[in-house]
């Protein structure tokens, strides 16, 4: 919890930072609402909700990528990993900070698009979209933790977390179903939490949507257990790196 | 010779290594030396991944968007094309964009400010590795767009694509270098940088036409170098004649030469202000 209040404080203290890290999704989300309005389907609702998927996605690989590489940069690794207080813990509260603050990609999309358009979503499907939003969180902010054990590893994550962006854009499907994918790509979409948790969300939110076949309580369900899954193997794996870099004094190892 | 001999001969500055480094040199040494330095993201599996994953994951994405709209596989061909040449911008900008976030960050801004070199071809030098990986990315994007999206590269299209982007790349890198002046005002060009690349998805007619742009954006568009080497890419994949192609080449020159003179002369001011201040922007 300190960890993720002093990320709010930090957040709030200096929120320059955001601004880049949802340049992306907010442009990817308004050039799709146009290619979608030149094919003749346009969708408010769909589009928001993967402008609030794809920042939230966003967020939470800088939360793991760029937030240890300037612990490395700063010196403050080494510190952090010496004090009494898990790794795990600290770079959870970032995470998970991080994926809330990436709501507001979603808002200046929704501001955008309501403002130029005159769609948004209706209070039904925003009272959808408020209970689905902790899984969701959840099951980003554990994708996120899991990625990040690695990251601590490697004096590269921003380059690792800028190649891997669009791809678990397309990958988890953040703005399409990923039932859109190549067949043999969907096992791959699979283990990702995060693509169970926006199908739910799509199915809760746009009308008339057709994704993975087990729908809405399927969905659920994988998320909760792959997240479940995800938090373990995170945890499991900070114990690992900590325990390696304590006792080897090298945090070099990429 | 004697020891003293030996101590003055040591001692007198040669003035042939005391005159100010030639502009051919800056900029050759530069780029021999900066994918190893400043472009410190120049590693073969950096640019393994430039080449081969970004224009891939990027052309899925907006071709998916496509099929998800019920868009036909002429608009998915047009999206994959616009989004192949539109992976030219990340690796030509970003990499010389960054360059001076980084000296800022490892504390050699000073030295740099401080040499008689050349800022342009110091840039230009910096941009040579990446102007090379671009072209191999986008032409890497094309071979995707081939065999993956339905893109149709007839072979009188090669020549002026190749003119195309070789244009647009070098145009590119003044984008990087304008910003990279920038960045010793502002405390990190990544923002600018940013908003540049992605905000081109949408202004440059990457994934639309530029028509379809509100008057305002239709301005801005045709200021950026980008619109003009899609629009001429475009064109010759449409087998428009050389002529009418070279009126876009003329433009994207044009474009170019007015983002490194909008650079040369920001670098000028910033670089006055930090030697008054004795500080550049920091993090």
């Amino acid at each position: 919890m300190a960890s993720f209040r002093c990320a709010a404080l930090y957040f709030v203290a200096d929120p320059f930072w955001i601004v880049g890290a949802l340049v992306a999704p907010t442009a990817f989300a308004l050039v799709t609402y146009q290619i979608l309005v030149i094919a003749g389907k346009p969708d408010g609702a769909l589009v928001i909700v993967g402008a609030l998927v794809m920042s939230m996605w966003a967020q939470a690989l800088y939360g793991s990528g760029w937030a240890t590489y300037q612990d490395r940069t700063l010196a403050t690794l080494e510190p952090i990993l010496g004090s009494p207080v898990g790794y795990v813990w600290v770079v959870s509260g970032r995470v998970l900070w991080n994926v809330v603050s990436g709501v507001l990609g979603a808002v200046i999309v929704y501001a955008i698009l309501a403002f130029t358009q005159g769609v948004g979503l209706s209070s039904t499907q925003f009272e959808a979209l408020v209970a689905i939003f902790p899984i969701l969180v959840v099951s980003l902010a554990a994708t996120g933790l899991l990625i990040s054990a690695g990251f601590v590893f490697t004096r590269y994550a921003t380059f690792y977390q800028n190649m891997g962006e669009v791809a678990l854009y397309v990958v988890t499907g953040t703005m399409f179903s990923v039932a859109l994918l190549p067949v043999w790509l969907l096992p791959f979409s699979l283990i990702f939490p995060p693509t169970w948790a926006v199908d739910a969300l799509r199915y809760a939110v746009v009308a008339g949507y057709v994704g993975l076949s087990w729908g809405f309580v399927g969905d659920i369900f994988g998320a909760a257990v792959l997240t479940a899954v995800y938090l373990s193997a995170a945890s499991w794996l900070f114990t690992k790196v900590e325990v390696h870099v304590v006792s080897r004094g090298d945090i070099t190892a990429a | 010779m004697c020891r003293e001999a030996i101590s003055l001969q040591l001692d007198r500055p040669d003035p042939e290594s005391h005159r100010p480094p030639q502009l051919r040199e800056t900029l050759l040494e530069s780029a021999r030396v900066a994918p190893r330095t400043s472009l410190g993201l120049m590693r073969p599996p950096f640019i393994a991944g430039m080449i081969f994953i970004l224009p891939l994951t990027q052309m899925a994405f907006f071709a998916d968007v496509v099929r998800l709209g019920g868009g036909g596989s002429v608009l998915v061909a047009y999206v994959a094309l616009g989004n192949a040449v539109a992976s030219v911008a990340f690796v030509s900008i970003l990499s010389v964009s960054l360059t001076t976030d980084m000296e800022k960050q490892w504390g050699t801004v000073d030295y740099i400010l401080a040499t008689p070199a050349n800022r342009l071809a110091l840039y230009l030098g910096r941009g040579a590795v990446p102007i090379v990986v671009s072209l191999a990315s986008v032409a890497m994007a094309l071979v995707y767009g081939v065999a993956f999206f339905g893109v149709d590269f007839p072979e009188s299209a090669i020549l002026p694509t190749a003119v195309s982007l070789g244009l647009l790349s070098v145009a590119l890198v003044g984008v990087g270098f304008m910003a990279a002046g920038l960045s010793l005002y502002l405390r990190t060009s990544v923002i600018l940088t940013n908003l540049v690349l992605f905000g081109s998805l949408a202004l440059c007619g990457v994934d639309f036409p530029v028509g379809t742009l509100p008057e305002p954006l239709r301005l801005i568009s045709a200021a950026l170098p980008l619109t003009w080497g899609v629009a001429a890419v475009r064109a010759a994949f449409g087998g428009v004649a050389i002529s009418t192609l070279a009126l876009d080449w003329l433009y994207l020159v044009v474009c170019g030469l007015a983002f490194y003179l909008v650079a040369l002369t920001l670098w000028q001011i910033f670089e006055r202000g930090v030697l008054r201040s004795g500080q550049t922007g920091r993090y």
